[in-house]
């Protein structure tokens, strides 16, 4: 080979590479409002990208499978924890993985924050990304089956889409705080201490570790009953 | 009798020195992130010195002595491949001020979470700009030394080029972009059309110069290579990028462009091999120092295995639809960061520091140890990263039994690679020190350097 041909190689390489690559980014961004719903990107979507950045959560935490490995990936995490759950594990890590064998910090996120956090994992959550990752494929499946029928949610999905960061039932949720079956035959509170309970657990019950929910009033009455009804004896439910 | 030809070359070891001493800081991060995996630390300590802030500074010290390695290895062979001095040794050494301050003030930014919170990029803006202050003025330096020579070759275009685009692609990870996949579109553009494109073209170049200076091979010869590895590097590793684009939300052909590209990458890098393989057999110098001969050797070898091999093995969409974003692409990233930048930083100050104290043949045993040491250990930490991923993988997102019940078993494989990375470190301090108290072998050749250009000049 010449020296000749061996530029020619050279400049034929790397500019025809180039020319696909920029025709393929001008057309990435084409498509990009579809694929990332430009249009539902909001001042609150923004925010919580910003939160996102300032608490550096992408250094611990994947999300479209970019970051660090430390901790889960967050792109579909809307669907895998809902916003409440997120709500509680960010602000109260200390008190959820309190015997978990990985910790994460307490960072100080405030509560309008959140709220913008979560508007933008909801809308990573939506990006139109090929169904990855492959394991949160089904939280978003059940997402959408609950949003098409809402008239035929459960008290379970209610309830587990707003407690099972911590709580567990049946099979669903995580064993963090215990069982709904094993609460509701501990305690003794009536309706109304019970929506009290959880909206401000320290008004209730001084010194509990339980978190305080970010649930409006009218969710926390589902709950209540719901945990209620499990007082029933399980004879009599059968 | 002098080793360097030109005095200006000198400044090239504050870049060696400081670069070695991150490497050194790199390591020991690097044991502690492991130390986050292998044991359950207490929640005070957690608050305070996160894994998020330790990883940033891990990450961030690779960087930066990646880029002291590239600026000072260019400095070195720029006054030989021009045959004249520095434009200005004063901009080198403010330059490498500006940076070693906006790098230090960065690590010490992290730890009270002063951060940009975005992977590898998180240097906050003002940091940013001292950093392109410090890009600009190299390059201003490389192109005004390149300009006023009187001699010209491919090798000085190329790490011009090189060094430019590197500095160009920074600027894509500066701004804030609002929507996710755009940031992470052109966060690659940075990352990937770094460490597969103009990173490879500078250290193409490097050791384009290095095999050159030692086996004595005919430039023309070189050149030749030089080119056409660099042409498919930069062919397959461009529209490559689209490797990273398989699940950020773009258009399906990525998928095909994406993954036919990306697989053909190793392509440059078997080049490379068969190349520094025929200029070792075809040398017209004898060995002088085996220990940078190894190192030579070794970098294109460990390139091969750890970018090229381990890239391969998980570039195809229907396998990295599972390892995308797990301990896998911590296996790789391990073996292609060591295999073929930290061997070649550290090829280059095998090469160049023992002529910038005069130096012909050197005392080798202490670096040899350090060499094994650090290229065994390396493997073995990539092979344990590597199983950890796939157990990962095949549990989280196989089997799908939950985040929680894979990550628990990672605890005993960062407990080996914590023991694994421990003896690294120890092969690292071996090599540092190694090159920091470089002595002159006891039998010393008899012939004097002759002019380095020279198409046989010397044998190393």
């Amino acid at each position: 080979m010449t020296g000749k041909a061996a530029r020619w190689i050279f400049w034929i390489g790397t500019l025809s590479s180039a020319v696909i690559f920029l025709w393929m980014t001008y057309d990435f961004h084409r498509q990009t409002p579809t694929f990332a719903h430009t249009d539902r990107l909001t001042a609150d979507v923004i925010a919580g990208k910003k939160v996102w950045h300032r608490y550096n959560c992408n250094d611990c935490h994947t999300i479209l499978g970019f970051g660090g490995y430390y901790a889960p990936d967050m792109t579909k995490a809307f669907y895998r924890l809902g916003p409440n759950n997120i709500a509680t594990i960010v602000m109260h890590p200390e008190a959820v993985y309190k015997n978990s064998f990985r910790k994460m910090p307490q960072l100080g996120v405030t509560q309008p924050e959140i709220a913008q956090l979560n508007a933008f994992l909801k809308w990573v959550g939506e990006i139109d990304n090929r169904h990855w990752p492959p394991q949160d494929e089904k939280f978003v499946k059940a997402y959408y089956q609950r949003a098409a029928s809402p008239q035929n949610l459960s008290k379970v999905d209610i309830v587990m889409g707003a407690c099972g960061g911590c709580h567990s039932f049946q099979n669903l949720g995580r064993n963090v705080a215990g069982s709904f079956d094993d609460i509701a035959k501990r305690i003794a509170y009536d309706r109304a201490t019970l929506i009290r309970y959880m909206l401000n657990p320290q008004s209730v019950k001084p010194g509990i570790a339980m978190p305080p929910q970010n649930v409006t009033p009218e969710t926390a009455g589902i709950i209540a009953d719901f945990i209620l009804a499990l007082k029933v004896p399980k004879e009599v439910r059968q | 009798m002098t080793a360097i030809e030109f005095p200006s070359q000198r400044v090239s070891l504050w870049y060696f020195r400081i670069a070695l001493v991150l490497f050194i800081l790199q390591v020991i991060m690097g044991l502690w992130l492991s130390i986050n995996y292998a044991f359950t630390l207490p929640q005070a300590l957690v608050d305070v010195f996160a894994f998020n802030t330790a990883r940033s500074i891990h990450t961030n010290l690779l960087v930066a002595w990646m880029l002291l390695g590239f600026m000072g290895g260019t400095y070195y062979i720029l006054p030989v491949e021009c045959e004249r001095d520095l434009y200005s040794t004063r901009i080198a050494y403010l330059q490498l001020a500006i940076f070693v301050l906006a790098a230090v003030t960065a690590v010490i930014g992290f730890l009270f979470r002063w951060t940009r919170g975005k992977p590898l990029l998180e240097i906050p803006f003002p940091l940013n700009a001292l950093i392109v202050v410090a890009a600009l003025l190299f390059i201003a330096n490389v192109a005004m030394t390149i300009f006023t020579a009187k001699v010209r070759s491919a090798l000085q275009w190329m790490l011009l080029g090189g060094v430019a685009f590197l500095a160009v692609m920074y600027l894509f990870g500066m701004p804030f972009y609002q929507n996710l996949n755009t940031d992470y579109y052109y966060w690659w553009w940075v990352i990937h059309l770094w460490v597969e494109g103009a990173w490879e073209v500078v250290t193409a170049s490097i050791v384009a110069f290095i095999i050159m200076r030692v086996t004595g091979v005919d430039r023309k010869v070189v050149e030749k290579w030089l080119y056409v590895e660099t042409g498919l590097f930069l062919f397959t590793g461009i529209v490559g990028t689209g490797h990273h684009y398989y699940w950020i939300g773009a258009p399906d052909y990525w998928l095909w462009w994406g993954g036919v590209f990306s697989a053909l990458e190793p392509l440059p890098i078997v080049l490379m091999v068969v190349d520094t393989w025929m200029h070792v057999r075809e040398r017209k110098n004898p060995i002088i120092n085996p220990l940078t001969w190894y190192y030579i050797v070794g970098l294109a070898i460990y390139h091969l295995v750890g970018a090229g091999l381990w890239g391969f093995m998980h570039t195809l969409p229907p396998i990295n639809y599972y390892t995308h974003g797990s301990q896998v692409t911590v296996s790789h990233g391990h073996l292609a960061f060591f295999g073929a930048y930290g061997i070649l930083n550290l090829t280059i100050f095998y090469f160049a520091m023992p002529r910038l104290k005069n130096i012909i043949k050197y005392q080798d045993r202490l670096g040899r140890w350090g060499f094994w040491i650090m290229t065994i250990g390396m493997f073995l930490l990539g092979l344990v990263f590597g199983v950890a991923g796939i157990l990962q993988t095949y549990l989280e997102r196989f089997l799908d039994i939950g985040y929680s019940t894979a990550q628990i078993t990672m605890m005993f494989w960062f407990r080996i690679a914590f023991g694994i990375g421990v003896v690294f470190l120890i092969g690292v301090i071996i090599t540092v020190w190694h090159l920091f108290t470089i002595k002159p072998a006891p039998d010393q050749p008899a012939e004097t350097l002759s002019s380095e250009r020279g198409p046989a000049a010397e044998g190393i």
